[in-house]
């Protein structure tokens, strides 16, 4: 873990991840960018609301073998509603993106452009719209896009892989496949990323340090 | 690393003012909960927007759900907070839908069909079909029971995880397997599939403090297990198995051991004669006695047979008649014939000990109405034709109609369930508008 000071404030922030380019500081929400000029402020960014989630930073979980820690967190919004990204910084120094909405959970890893076989992809590169409905393959599996919303960035926390400046927006594509697989699809700026993973219960994250809320037994899986 | 402050763990329970009446609401799952119905006045607020704006005014009279918002129960082992409350219908029938929360299992359903309880879960794997049947994840299958028929949003209250409206529409395909329905739900834009298992008699009720229903299947659900099912698989088999053990010891008792045999003459319009077969002797495990008789010379005549088997020691009596007989002639439809010339007759629950067999022999000619000797009385003839009569005695054996009864008690029960169960899946898997029961 790499100690600094915020530019901005003055206060102590961690780094975890000696990859990630962006981290906000905990206390004035200012956007910490690395880069070889050193640490820059580039402006506050908006606080996550509140809510509910049991994943908070610094929740450690499995999967499969590999376990990992919540290091960020990105809040989206969009017309009926909202999600968040978390990420998740893994023991091999890799990191993926648990997403959470409805109750339910993904567990993403980006992967490498799937090329312009990918009609979702080339889609949104050319800026078409995405049909709902549409196949594409991604790893050898077959997903169908089952939701397309441009997603406003609600606040953010912790460290990102990317600035999230106020009023931040991008095309969300999600993708589900018949077995449990799903994927995300996202442009940000001229690159289009491809996330893809699976749905995951939260007992088979085998998380711990789970937030803990007045009323609520921690379940028997987070002990 | 920064652990967190040991601090008071926070409520998930939000106090907001709602933007239309200015009532106090509670939002209970704040980040998830997209629209949230006033309890106080039933507008649709949006918690989207840090304002509250007010999507939707009420359009439809409030009404309290059974299970208080709120509420908080124990479901197989999960605790769960009411935090929405739908009515929907398709048309033929209502149900409630309460939207269960837990933040660390998420979303759960309770189903309320007026009469029991389900617990519902979205499927989070597509399911798979095979033929016309369903499969889901774990390797259950289903089999299509109906849709997709429309199902609409009657009345809303509550929060929920995304934009409810009364009036919103979506189609439903049911596919049900005995205590599980999975259901397909599909509006424009998406498709859901649910699962839902049915609760037993009194689960929810408890779970949520609500008062207990007593347990009807006079309107079964259309996942209902028969209640008859076991108990028909029970009956079966118990039925089978007495209804083996009674046609074995049918066969094994069906051997009969012949006890005496002896030939006599009967006086043709003689006198009565008197015969005896003396020193029958039955045995404490075999109480059924078989008298036969033949008389193969009788020609348009018949011998009355008087038995009487006389206990030796107590001379207690078991009477039994038999009437051996052959008649023939002709008429205008030719020929006939009738009579039986060996007439047998079965004793039954004779106690065990030694017998005299005392037969009355009394042999008759016939005489037809046409006869001009119809009239005439009858004489007993001193010198009668001899009729040659031969009495067997068999002891052992089972009386056909004793096991035939006996199968017929046996099978009592098990049609009683089946004719319960059988009407129970009728009704059950009835046509969904049969009763018209639309309350």
């Amino acid at each position: 873990m790499f100690m600094a000071n915020c530019p901005n404030c003055g206060a102590a922030i961690s780094f975890r991840s000696i990859n990630l380019p962006v981290r906000v500081c905990d206390y004035c929400h200012s956007s910490i960018v690395r880069s070889d000029a050193g640490l820059v402020s580039t402006g506050k960014v908006a606080e996550v609301p509140e809510d509910v989630s049991p994943l908070q930073i610094g929740v450690r979980g499995k999967d499969g073998a590999h376990s990992f820690e919540l290091i960020g967190r990105v809040r989206w919004r969009w017309t009926d509603g909202g999600w968040n990204e978390w990420l998740a910084l893994f023991d091999d120094g890799s990191t993926g993106w648990i997403g959470e909405a409805m109750g339910r959970y993904m567990l993403l890893r980006e992967v490498p452009s799937t090329g312009p076989g990918n009609a979702v992809e080339r889609s949104l590169r050319e800026g078409k719209e995405v049909i709902l409905g549409t196949e594409v393959m991604i790893n050898w599996v077959k997903y169908r896009v089952t939701d397309v919303k441009q997603a406003v960035c609600a606040g953010s926390e912790g460290e990102l892989p990317f600035n999230t400046p106020p009023g931040f927006a991008m095309p969300s594509v999600d993708l589900m496949a018949d077995d449990g697989h799903c994927a995300s699809i996202q442009k940000d700026g001229d690159t289009v990323q491809v996330y893809a993973g699976r749905y995951a219960t939260l007992a088979e994250l085998k998380p711990t340090g789970l937030r803990a809320f007045e009323g609520w037994p921690m379940p028997r899986f987070a002990a | 690393m920064t652990e967190a402050a040991p601090t008071a763990a926070p409520s998930t329970v939000r106090a907001l003012t709602c933007t239309q009446c200015g009532g106090t609401l509670s939002l209970r799952a704040a980040g998830y909960t997209v629209s949230l119905v006033c309890e106080h006045c039933g507008a649709t607020l949006d918690t989207t927007d840090p304002q509250l704006r007010i999507i939707a005014r009420a359009t439809t009279a409030l009404r309290r759900p059974l299970i208080p918002l709120g509420s908080r129960g124990v479901l197989r082992g999960e605790t769960w907070e009411v935090v929405g409350y739908l009515e929907r219908s398709d048309g033929d029938g209502d149900w409630s839908e309460y939207l269960l929360f837990n933040p660390y299992q998420g979303y759960g359903w309770l189903i309320d069909d007026g009469r029991r309880f389900s617990y519902g879960f979205l499927l989070d794997r597509l399911p798979e079909m095979d033929g016309t049947q369903l499969v889901i994840d774990n390797g259950k299958s289903l089999d299509f029971y109906s849709g997709p028929y429309p199902a609409k949003v009657r009345f809303v209250v509550g929060e929920f995880y995304w934009r409810v409206a009364v009036g919103e529409r979506v189609r439903v395909t049911d596919y049900v397997r005995p205590g599980t329905i999975v259901s397909c739900e599909e509006n424009d834009s998406e498709r859901t599939w649910s699962r839902m298992d049915l609760l037993n008699w009194g689960e929810a009720e408890r779970a949520f403090g609500i008062q207990q229903r007593h347990p009807n299947t006079s309107t079964p659900s259309p996942q209902e297990p028969s209640p008859w099912r076991d108990r028909l698989v029970e009956s079966l088999i118990i039925g089978a198995v007495a209804a083996f053990t009674l046609i074995v010891i049918a066969i094994i008792g069906s051997g009969s051991t012949r006890v005496a045999s002896a030939d006599f003459e009967a006086g043709l319009d003689g006198a009565t004669r008197t015969v005896v077969i003396h020193n029958i002797d039955i045995p404490a495990h075999s109480s059924a006695i078989r008298i036969s008789a033949q008389s193969d010379q009788l020609d348009n005549s018949w011998v009355d047979l008087d038995y009487s088997l006389v206990d030796r020691r107590t001379q207690q009596s078991f009477d039994a008649y038999g009437l051996a007989e052959h008649y023939h002639g002709s008429d205008s439809d030719g020929p006939w014939s009738e009579g039986n010339t060996r007439p047998d007759v079965r004793l039954s629950s004779i106690p065990p000990g030694s017998y005299d067999l005392v037969i009355e022999l009394a042999a008759h000619r016939w005489v037809p109405y046409t006869s001009p000797d119809f009239y005439n009385a009858r004489t007993v003839d001193p010198n009668p034709v001899p009729i040659p009569v031969t009495i067997t005695v068999d002891r052992g054996g089972m009386f056909g109609g004793n096991v035939l009864l006996g199968l017929i008690l046996i099978a009592i029960w098990p049609g009683f369930v089946f004719w319960r169960h059988y009407s129970f899946e009728k009704r059950r898997s009835g046509d969904l508008d049969a009763d018209g029961d639309d309350s």
